[in-house]
């Protein structure tokens, strides 16, 4: 079914400040190599889910999981993600497909363990998924199908109490900001999930360590909050998003653990120290810019091109900030309802009016932000959502704002020079640089 | 008076209301502005139309519009409408959401039963309204009658159809066309709704069985095959607009399904919800090889 894989890159690699960031990717390396070993060596069971999906419960019952978003990362990362999307269109489905999330859907149909990671992955205990947009069923459904599993979906139900400040609220006040209603079906999903994995796995689920688990992860991500709030203020701004993102992400993956809460201390702590000796991503720090979107995974190196040349940097991304308004949350004595109070909007303050660009602009303004970059997609509808709106509103609070037309894990139609230039170009226009 | 916007949607309970408008229509052959301004190219045609008349104040005689939740660019629209009135970018009726779960879970089913309940308090409808409209509803589905087509039939599947143009396009080549169109989808009633029991629940169980949204869980080239089957089709176009993202997930499974019921298929993506991008000449093309 696939021909040998054409690599075609102009990424380029991102510089590295603090000494977490290479810890970060050399436990993120050992943790892959550990996983594969359990899932694919030793036939452990385990489960593919989504990046909003309820993970804690995972991590409690000891069940390895691959997130999908990671494995796309990972596909992307070993430049094979031009081969399967072309193994896509000879299996015959049209080449504008949504490809951030069916890349492993692609590397399982491709059936090639010569080229697959991994030698591609074994048949999990299950496929989990938020119905977020109108895709994401469909492909894992055939992920499911062709795996041999089984797919469980959970809702994406409608959201009707339209705050656009939640995030000064989702803390303490997270019944009133995400609707008792769509918690409560939340965890009657999670609590049919549990007893899917109890009866598949013979491992057992305990509310106790989740709770244990809850307060471990408000911990962690407090550190991380506290380090964006840190990085909002700091003049220079101490460390790109090329390095906040490996260093929130990767321990957000393996959120709660020993080693997750102690990295995200640490990264704090460099943080810290780089404020405190007013070391700057770049030299001479004249633009702090915002990206909208998710990571360019293949061209890490973007972010910080124009450091030097314009004392552009890229101050704010997502992920980082998330950290705070969407993670940490009082537990309440109700881990299971904090836990769904986390996933069930997870997606979608982040790709909807008002959330998205309540948010957004408010992050703009604490951060000091000059100007912004928005990632379109042009085939994903859920990455694309709320961005007109949201680039709308930071124009109006004062923010230039340029969006650029590229997918995150589609090197195709990304050419590093050019994306610079892009960016430096509209810097000049807008009368920054 | 209000519409209604999306498929998957309990016409029971809005023919209850006596307030029911009918869904609202489009017009994509024309410049938007509103549109353009607001909305990403991914979503589905018909926002644009609908966003850009909500701009105009078309709609302004509506209190309200109903969208569906069973619709991804129908919720998205919504949260995009509520948006831009909270910021006096637009006017126009109040936009309200039917929250349409589809997993097959009980706590699905439970969750449409919620939103049809508080749904039918925001239009003043209680349990013995419903259950009248549910009863004439059924009258209506079972009296309904399949028109007679030609001796050579065109079944058009794939992203729903704007209107009956490319029905006209197969006609002109001799054959009767069989295809949906997108009201075609936004006004199926559905199969009869159980008459006993509680009106909510038995509506709630018939709307999250249903079948023609781009949520539902079902096989998806299996219920082709058999329109296919149903319709007596001798050939068959699969038709996907470049902003389809739940039938392209399916194009493989459904032209093997096609093919092996022995039916000549042509496979059109990427296409332009308009029809102006040359698709007549193909399928006039098609069904003159076809003909051969």
């Amino acid at each position: 079914m696939s021909a040998e894989p054409t690599t075609k890159t102009s990424g380029q690699r991102s510089r590295k400040d603090l000494a977490c960031t290479a810890a970060a990717s050399a436990y993120q390396k050992q943790f892959g190599a550990d996983l594969k070993r359990r899932v694919v060596d030793e036939g452990e069971p385990f489960a593919i889910v989504q990046a909003d999906t309820p993970h804690e419960i995972f991590h409690v019952m000891g069940i390895p999981i691959i997130t999908n978003q990671w494995w796309s990362a990972y596909i992307s990362a070993k430049q094979l993600s031009n081969h399967y999307f072309e193994v896509m269109a000879q299996a015959g489905y049209p080449k504008n497909s949504c490809k951030y999330c069916s890349l492993g859907l692609a590397c399982t149909l491709a059936n090639d363990p010569k080229t697959a990671p991994w030698g591609g992955l074994p048949k999990p205990t299950v496929l989990v998924a938020r119905m977020t947009c109108d895709c994401i069923q469909h492909v894992f459904g055939q992920w499911a199908d062709a795996l041999g599993s089984e797919f469980f979906p959970m809702e994406a139900p409608a959201w009707e109490h339209k705050d656009p400040r939640w995030f000064a609220h989702s803390k303490d006040q997270w019944e009133q900001v995400y609707d008792a209603d769509r918690i409560a079906l939340a965890v009657s999903e999670m609590r049919d999930l549990i007893t899917l994995l109890e009866n598949r796995t013979g491992r057992k689920f305990d509310e106790a360590k989740l709770h244990y688990l809850m307060e471990r992860i408000n911990e962690q991500e407090g550190y991380i909050w506290e380090a964006a709030q840190a990085i909002g203020t700091a003049r220079p701004c101490p460390v790109s998003i090329a390095e906040q993102m490996p260093n929130t992400m990767i321990p957000q993956w393996h959120r709660g653990s020993d080693w997750a809460v102690g990295h995200a201390r640490r990264f704090r702590d460099e943080v810290m120290e780089r404020i405190a000796a007013g070391e700057g991503s770049a030299t001479n720090e004249k633009i702090r810019l915002m990206w909208i979107g998710a990571g360019v995974w293949h061209d890490p190196g973007f972010y910080q091109a124009l450091e030097e040349r314009m004392g552009a940097v890229f101050v704010w991304s997502m992920y980082m900030p998330f950290a705070g308004p969407q993670y940490i949350r009082e537990v309440q004595g109700r881990p299971m309802e904090a836990l769904a109070s986390r996933i069930c909007s997870m997606n979608e303050v982040l790709h909807l009016p008002p959330w998205m660009n309540g948010w957004m602009t408010s992050e703009a303004e604490r951060c000091g932000i000059d100007a912004c970059v928005v990632l379109l997609p042009p085939e994903n509808r859920l990455s694309q959502s709320g961005t007109k709106i949201t680039a709308e509103a930071l124009e109006k609070a004062g923010v230039p704002v340029l969006m650029i037309d590229a997918d995150m894990v589609d090197a195709a139609n990304w050419d590093h020079d050019r994306m610079v230039g892009m960016v430096a170009e509209f810097l000049q226009k807008r009368g920054l640089a | 008076m209000f519409a209604y916007a999306g498929p998957n949607l309990p016409h029971d309970l809005f023919e209850a209301t006596g307030r029911n408008a009918g869904p609202l229509t489009w017009n994509i052959d024309r410049a938007m502005p509103a549109a353009d301004r607001w909305l990403e190219s991914k979503f589905a045609p018909w926002t644009r139309s609908t966003l850009q008349d909500w701009a105009d104040g078309a709609l302004d005689h509506l209190e309200a519009v109903v969208f569906s939740r069973a619709d991804d660019s129908a919720q998205r629209l919504y949260y995009y409408l509520c948006e831009l009135r909270r910021a006096g970018s637009i006017r126009g009726p109040e936009p309200l959401v039917l929250d349409i779960a589809k997993s097959p879970r009980e706590s699905s089913i439970a969750r449409d039963e919620v939103a049809l309940r508080k749904l039918a308090e925001r239009f003043g409808v209680d349990e013995a309204a419903l259950s009248v409209a549910i009863l004439a509803g059924n009258e209506k589905r079972a009296a309904s009658t399949i028109e007679p087509l030609g001796e050579k039939v065109c079944l058009i599947a794939g992203s729903p159809l704007p209107d009956a143009r490319m029905h006209r396009m197969v006609a002109r080549s001799g054959w009767s066309a069989v295809g949906r169109t997108l009201a075609d989808e936004w006004q199926d009633a559905g199969n009869l709704v159980d008459e006993d029991g509680d009106s909510f629940a038995a509506l709630a169980r018939q709307l999250h069985a249903r079948r023609l949204d781009t949520r539902g869980f079902f096989d998806r080239s299996g219920a082709l095959t058999d329109v296919a089957r149903n319709s007596g089709a001798n050939a068959a176009i699969l038709w996907l607009i470049e902003e389809d993202d739940t039938t392209v997930w399916h194009l493989p499974a459904m032209r093997t399904a096609l093919e092996a019921q022995g039916l000549p298929v042509m496979v059109a993506t990427r296409r332009d919800w308009s029809c102006a991008d040359g698709i007549d000449t193909e399928i006039a093309a098609f069904l003159a090889g076809v003909a051969s």
